[in-house]
């Protein structure tokens, strides 16, 4: 009896011997890995701020409205999030990799199945970063437009073009990561076209007056012309 | 030359048959091709009269007419040198002992007064002229009298820069008087008070110099070259005058009386000269006033019809509704404070000089920092330049010219007194967060 239960912890002890023999060169390639690529993910984000400094990058960002939406959330500027993205998604790359050297039995699926997503997680942040940009400066472009010819409700107008151009970006990122693909797209095409039947039922009928004047003003070069005359000639 | 390869061969042609010449005065005809003959006959009236003995030259930048006219009077490709005077315009007493050359550009690129310019400059660069003008016959009623006061002080008195003055109506070039002069004496020590204009006289130094400059790309030149030419003779140390023309005739209608075009024409224009030009005012001190041939200035008081309440109004919703805008724009104690004159009673409402500076300094500095597009920064300001319009015509209703004058000089002290608070902003980028 009690050299059977020798015995069986013997090869207990010899497996996990092995296990721990086997183990142990595997976890070592892992943490090499995994320092190699935060070195690599350092290098990468000194690199990338550089260039992005060079670009000018966060200007650009400034002057299309981005920023402010970044602010918004309390995220850092455009390179340094640009920066660290780029840092965080090689040291993922990396750590990942070296998860894979430890062979664990269906992780390595996982691994190559969360590969295959990060080009489209990137192209979807880059939808939704023009998107925010374009938003952005077009609502902007038509509440300065408007304010400056004398339209009421300017406001409106520059959130309506806003928010009509973000559902849009919206719709297109969880498209192309491809999360209820179905179900997005039929809710995007209910809502913008309700929207706007919504909106020229409402012109139609509650704002023919209104109707007439706008057309008025937008045609009517004569009456343009002479609200023109009642400010100073600025030269 | 410094721009060989620039003109083309057609207008090399003609400039190489007209050989070196003494003056040069040059007409814009695009989209003024009904107006060309009384202004190349007002040309060569003035050199008749005026500069008899000179080798004189009309240069005709065509650069298209949705209309031509049938029968204009420098369209024909060039001139005859053997066309004199005599046979262009009948006899009137005195005339040119010598032959008036008329040379006409065409250019292929879109029209714009900065190509037109740029020809110009080459053109009088070639033919060595010793002193030039630029008329527009669309907006200006050319006289004889006005062309030669253009150019007789860089060919007799040997200045580099002659900027016209007029005689205005007290409520007219509001945008000059509160904004551009008043900021570009102060930022710049240029004490010229017509900065955007129709029609200058420049040496031929000043054109050479302006024609190696690489600059001709940009919007700013394209669409309004001539201030920063002005600045540009400042900034060189160039000698710089103003004359006096008369009566400031009235904008034809377009884009001249859109005041958010003419904003981004003429604000746009100064703010990018600060952008590009640091180390010109950054520590520049205010320069003694500029030479002036005739009175400094004039104004009349007819009546006029404008109305100071759709102005007000403009401005009020133009700040409620731009707040965000401009809340990345401003200071945030300015843009308290301008929040605050909004609800003010529209007769009791005073844009104060200080405020309005402060205003215009913070709006430099944000196109420097570029906190949003710069073309929707120089819009922004549209409503704040109706705000100081309506102030304006409320606090100088009853007012005098010399009363108005006094202001203007108020105004412009405030501008050079607040100019450490540009330089502190200009150097140091407010955040604003939202």
């Amino acid at each position: 009896m009690r050299q059977i239960i020798l015995q069986g912890l013997e090869q207990v002890y010899s497996k996990l011997f092995h296990m721990i023999a086997e183990f142990l060169p595997r976890f070592l390639v892992m943490l090499i890995i995994v320092l190699i690529g935060l070195l690599v993910a350092l290098v990468l984000r000194y690199i990338l701020g550089g260039v992005l400094g060079l670009t000018k990058l966060d200007r650009v960002a400034e002057q299309s409205g981005a920023s402010r939406v970044l602010r918004m959330a309390h995220l850092p500027s455009m390179s340094a999030l640009l920066s660290r993205s780029i840092f965080w998604v090689t040291w993922l790359a990396f750590l990942l990799v070296g998860i894979s050297v430890l062979g664990i039995p269906g992780f390595q699926e996982q691994i190559s199945r969360l590969f295959r997503f990060l080009p489209e997680v990137f192209v979807a942040i880059l939808i939704m970063f023009l998107g925010v940009a374009i938003a952005n400066f077009l609502s902007r472009t038509a509440l300065l437009a408007a304010v400056n010819a004398g339209h009421p409700s300017a406001r409106i107008l520059g959130w309506s073009i806003r928010f009509v151009i973000w559902i849009l970006a919206i719709t297109m990122t969880l498209e192309e990561l491809g999360l209820a693909r179905h179900t997005v797209i039929s809710a995007f095409s209910i809502l913008f076209g309700a929207t706007m039947l919504g909106l020229a039922i409402a012109f139609g009928l509650g704002g023919q007056d209104l109707a007439r004047k706008a057309l008025e003003r937008y045609f009517g070069d004569a009456k343009k012309d002479r609200e023109k005359d009642k400010e100073p000639q600025p030269l | 030359m410094a721009e060989d390869t620039f003109l083309a061969d057609d207008l090399l042609r003609q400039l190489m048959s007209v050989g070196e010449v003494d003056l040069l005065v040059g007409v814009s005809s695009h989209n003024a091709a009904d107006k060309l003959g009384e202004a190349v006959q007002a040309i060569e009236r003035c050199f008749q009269q005026f500069f008899v003995r000179q080798r004189v030259v009309i240069v005709n930048i065509d650069g298209g007419d949705k209309e031509p006219p049938q029968d204009d009077p420098a369209a024909s490709p060039v001139a005859n040198p053997a066309q004199t005077a005599e046979t262009i315009v009948p006899r009137q007493g005195i005339t040119s002992l010598r032959t008036i050359n008329r040379v006409t550009a065409n250019y292929s690129a879109p029209p714009s007064p900065g190509t037109a310019l740029r020809t110009l400059l080459a053109a009088a660069d070639l033919l060595r002229a010793r002193a030039c003008a630029v008329v527009a016959p669309a907006t200006c009623s050319l006289t004889p009298d006005s062309i030669a006061k253009l150019l007789r002080p860089a060919y007799q008195d040997k200045f580099d820069f002659v900027a016209p003055l007029y005689s205005r109506h007290k409520f007219q070039g509001l945008l000059a008087r509160n904004l551009v002069y008043p900021m570009c004496r102060a930022v710049f020590g240029a004490a010229i008070r017509e900065l955007y204009t129709d029609e200058w006289g420049f040496s031929g130094r000043l054109a050479a110099s302006c024609l190696n400059q690489n600059v001709w790309h940009e919007e700013a030149i394209q669409t309004r070259p001539e201030a920063w030419m002005a600045l540009s003779a400042i900034s060189s140390n160039f000698r710089c005058c103003q004359t006096f023309l008369g009566e400031k005739p009235p904008a034809a209608r377009g884009p001249a009386t859109d005041i958010v075009e003419v904003l981004r024409q003429t604000v746009g224009t100064l703010f990018w000269c600060l952008e590009t030009r640091p180390s010109l005012w950054l520590d520049a001190e205010p320069s003694p006033s500029v030479t002036t041939f005739g009175p400094d200035h004039e104004l009349t008081t007819e009546r006029s019809d404008l109305d100071p309440h759709r102005i007000f109004a403009m401005f009020r919703t133009g700040v409620t509704e731009l707040e965000p805008i401009l809340s990345s724009i401003l200071h945030p104690d300015t843009h308290v404070e301008i929040k605050n004159l909004v609800a003010i009673e529209e007769g009791k409402f005073r844009f104060k000089p200080d405020l309005w500076v402060r205003t215009l300094y913070d709006f430099a500095a944000s196109y420097h920092h570029s906190v949003i597009n710069r073309s929707h920064l120089v819009q922004a300001l549209a409503p704040l330049y109706r705000g100081m319009t309506h102030s304006f015509l409320l606090e100088h209703s009853d007012s005098s010219p010399a009363e108005m004058e006094a202001s203007s000089e108020m105004l412009c002290s405030e501008f050079e007194l607040q100019k450490p608070y540009l330089r502190e902003r200009w150097k140091t980028k407010v955040e604003v967060t939202s």
